[in-house]
């Protein structure tokens, strides 16, 4: 009878997950609550990181049939492998993007270029410590600071480090307004930050609706490697701007984007798993990733320093560091910035223009890298 | 020429990129300075859409 019962019990156990659980499983839980902690208390990018956070607890639960073959996280993660997820992700963004600052002021475009030097720092310092030159350009363009980017960039170059480069970069363009300010000040004066720039200019209707048709024309053909995710960036943006389709523009920026941004989630999260996470490239890959941010946003201010003294002291260098694109978070960051300064100074505006370019600057970054490792 | 698995690909597959993604970005810019003249060839009235 006892024999009988402790044979149950022991077949009962080995059908749960606890044989198992290692320590592993245990520090990515703690990552995960971490992660969501960020979300919940601190409210940092709740939108991204809340279904990360609980993807990564439940992929390091053994035993979970969410993340095996015919689970539903599982199936996320095939969106993502597949490149479906990023263009879609691209769709609603540009359905909900008012690209008017970037048209109406178009030498700030050029910041979208300085502020990606990141990129090129860390795809050095990746070489130098031992990665091949397809997972360095991998983890460069981290510092893009454009999730659909690296995860696309990443799948065509690297697949097998998705898991550690979409955490660094959606973690650290959450954690941007933790990272940038201190960099921010560093490299500006006092009368710099108090620079109050001039209003843009009146973007007509027929303008921004010829926008989309012209960039989706220029990146097809001289950037044909990430045209799918920018094309459908501009399609996004073609539905909203030509009022016609306001239920689909309506439909891409909001039910559609959350719902590719849920399935992006806990596709992301669900790869957190510690047998494939907890080794010492993941630590390198976060630090890299850490190095490219701080590097775009001095390079972004460097590069709007040297228009503010080009154009004879009109341009807040503030604004350099929203180059780097994590639409809107970095215009967010350079608007704070320069309220905390003057509380009548409005810099979103004139961030937007260089943070929109930024999505362009990595685009072209990653297409040009892409084209010449012959991808 | 292929690039080959080295820190001097990478350092000349950085310069390059670099460059480039400026010339482009600047195209673009140019691209956009020409905007304010499709005003000139019309007005689409947002009313009537």
């Amino acid at each position: 009878m006892y024999e009988q019962l402790a044979s149950l019990m022991s077949r009962l156990m080995l059908q749960t997950g606890l044989t198992d659980l290692w320590w592993g499983n245990i520090v990515m839980i703690i990552v995960g609550g971490i992660l969501l902690y960020l979300a919940i208390a601190k409210k940092y990018e709740p939108f991204l990181l809340v279904g990360i956070g609980l993807a990564c607890i439940i992929a390091n639960v053994p035993g979970s049939d969410l993340i095996k073959p015919g689970g539903l996280f599982h199936y996320a993660y095939q969106g993502v492998e597949l490149l479906i997820v990023p263009p879609l992700i691209f769709l609603g963004i540009g359905a909900m993007t008012d690209f008017g600052p970037m048209i109406a002021n178009p030498s700030l475009v050029i910041l979208g270029a300085a502020a990606h030097l990141g990129i090129f720092v860390a795809l050095i310092g990746a070489k130098l410590l031992g990665f091949t030159l397809a997972e360095s350009s991998a983890i460069g363009i981290i510092g893009g600071a454009d999730g659909p980017m690296a995860i696309y960039v990443t799948m065509k170059l690297a697949p097998h480090l998705l898991p550690q480069i979409s955490v660094a970069a959606y973690s650290y363009m959450a954690l941007m307004p933790l990272i940038q300010p201190p960099i921010m000040k560093l490299l500006t004066t006092k009368a710099e930050r108090n620079i109050i720039m001039e209003q843009p200019r009146y973007v007509s209707r027929l303008e921004k609706i010829v926008f989309p048709i012209v960039i989706s024309i220029i990146v097809n053909l001289f950037l044909p490697p990430v045209a799918p995710l920018i094309t459908m960036l501009m399609l996004g943006n073609l539905l909203k701007e030509c009022l016609l389709v306001d239920r689909l523009a309506e439909t891409a920026a909001n039910t559609l984007l959350n719902v590719v941004t849920l399935v992006l989630t806990v596709a992301i999260g669900s790869t957190m798993n510690a047998d494939l996470f907890l080794n010492f490239k993941t630590l390198l890959i976060i630090i890299l990733g850490l190095v490219a941010f701080v590097f775009g946003t001095a390079s972004g201010i460097i590069g709007a320093k040297i228009m503010n003294k080009i154009s004879g002291g009109k341009i807040n260098p503030l604004i350099g560091s929203a180059g780097i694109a994590s639409v809107p978070i970095a215009a967010r960051v350079s608007h704070v910035v320069g309220l905390q300064e003057n509380r009548y100074n409005f810099l979103i505006m004139h961030a937007m223009g260089p943070n929109l370019a930024g999505v362009f600057g990595t685009a072209i970054s990653g297409g040009i890298i892409l084209a010449l490792i012959g991808i | 020429m292929n690039l080959t698995d080295s820190v001097e690909s990478a350092v000349l597959l950085s310069i390059i990129d670099f460059f480039l993604s400026f010339v482009f970005i600047a195209g673009i810019g140019v691209v956009l300075y020409l905007f304010p003249w499709l005003n000139k060839l019309g007005e689409v009235k947002e009313d009537k859409l």
